[in-house]
């Protein structure tokens, strides 16, 4: 059987479907009208998620100014390749988390697979560009980095949020996960800024592991909070 | 005017508050919605039931909707939610249900050809995934773009379900015909 065969059997099968009552759709528009007021479209995706990487950026920069820019002062020629990766990668966080908050959204890559990649890029990239083998203080310089990296990760996030609290997530866990990938991205730059240890271990889990962390305490934020409006609801 | 532009159109208008725009775009997308629902196996009455929490949440987030923005993707992927809610609170009930000694007989399903088998029968074998893409696809004439939008998925799986669908459905069709 051709698939125009089955292309007219589906369609035949189709107009056999018996539409909903006219009192039901009578009723839906009844429900609807004593809220029926003018309402102003979200903006272009290109606005907000601009909006969202200068904020992103902006606090990234600002806390790591404050905590002194300590690792761009001592960072050597090549290493400032990952100050001009990671504001390309948060560029296309804010685009995927943008697009996680409009439904029907054209989307180029999941949140899950956009998370992965800025995994394998950074491990990629700090490899190549960091290459002191030493382990010094591995833990306990390394705690405080990951603590200091996810606190500057809170308040991207948190005005995350706020830029996009007019969307609607279809998704709500993939939304967390790109609004986490994101703050967790922020969290990296201002670790770059401002962290001078450039031992490779050291960059490669103990500044990346924010980005992860992040990632999925926004996954599970999200799975939550919407666990909690099905429930009300 | 071409259908989706008309959609466009109501769909402006039903943002600027315009009552007939609403109850002229419930009228045309409800059809959609509830066969849309009505594949995934659900009666009746939970797919009336289903349609009319899409509605309220379409209201709800109706600015959404960005203006020049296919209507239909963005219409599918709010019901595609509400159905995924729904699964998740029967789930819940039917937990705390507790079953019957023995379940009573049930009529055995009459014999049917594909030419007599309603759509939820036809696409009663596929998995959920599949028969979404087919309903968009093929009943709902979308486009692969439109349905990978919907679905947040991409056009070559969009394509790759929809080609497995009727893998399966050939097969069906064909050893319903050597029955017959």
């Amino acid at each position: 059987m051709r698939d125009p065969e089955i292309d007219d059997i589906l369609k035949r099968a189709a107009q056999s479907h018996a539409d909903p009552d006219a009192a039901l759709l009578a009723k839906i528009a009844g429900s609807i009208q004593p809220t029926l007021r003018p309402v102003r479209p979200l903006p272009p995706t290109w606005v907000l998620a601009g909006a969202l990487g200068l904020v992103g950026m902006a606090l990234a920069l600002a806390i790591a100014a404050i905590l002194g820019l300590h690792g761009v002062e001592a960072m050597s020629g090549p290493q400032i390749l990952v100050l001009a990766a990671l504001p390309i990668l948060i560029g296309r966080a804010t685009v995927v988390w943008t697009a996680e908050m409009i439904p029907g959204s054209r989307r180029h890559e999941s949140p899950a697979i956009f998370f992965a990649i800025c995994c394998m890029l950074l491990l990629a990239l700090f490899a190549i560009l960091f290459r002191d083998d030493t382990t010094g203080n591995f833990v306990s310089q390394g705690v405080p980095c990951l603590r200091a990296g996810l606190l500057a990760a809170v308040p991207v996030a948190l005005a995350g949020w706020w830029l996009l609290r007019r969307g609607f997530a279809v998704n709500p866990t993939g939304a967390g996960l790109a609004a986490g990938t994101l703050a967790g991205l922020a969290g990296v730059s201002m670790l770059e800024l401002h962290c001078q240890n450039f031992q490779t271990w050291h960059v490669l889990v103990w500044h990346i592991a924010v980005i992860p962390v992040s990632a999925a305490a926004g996954a599970l934020a999200a799975r939550l909070a919407n666990r909690r409006i099905t429930a009300r609801g | 005017m071409h259908a989706d532009g008309e959609l466009e159109t109501l769909m402006v208008r039903y943002q600027e508050g315009d009552f007939s725009a609403a109850t002229s775009l419930i009228h045309r997308l409800s059809p959609r919605i509830h066969r849309f629902f009505a594949v995934q196996l659900v009666s009746r009455a939970a797919a009336d039931d289903l349609l009319q929490e899409t509605w309220l949440r379409l209201h709800e987030v109706r600015h959404t909707y960005r203006p020049g923005e296919p209507v239909l993707p963005w219409l599918y992927a709010i019901a595609r939610h509400i159905r995924v809610d729904h699964y998740r609170k029967s789930g819940r009930t039917s937990a705390r249900e507790q079953s019957l000694d023995q379940t009573p007989e049930m009529p055995a399903p009459r014999p049917a050809s594909g030419a007599t088998l309603s759509l939820e029968e036809m696409l009663a074998p596929l998995p959920e995934s599949q028969r979404e893409v087919v309903e968009m696809l093929k009943v709902d004439g979308m486009s692969l773009e439109e349905v990978a939008r919907a679905t947040s998925s991409s056009v070559g799986s969009v394509k790759q379900k929809a080609f497995r669908a009727y893998e399966k459905l050939r097969e069906r069709l064909a050893s319903m015909g050597s029955l017959s």
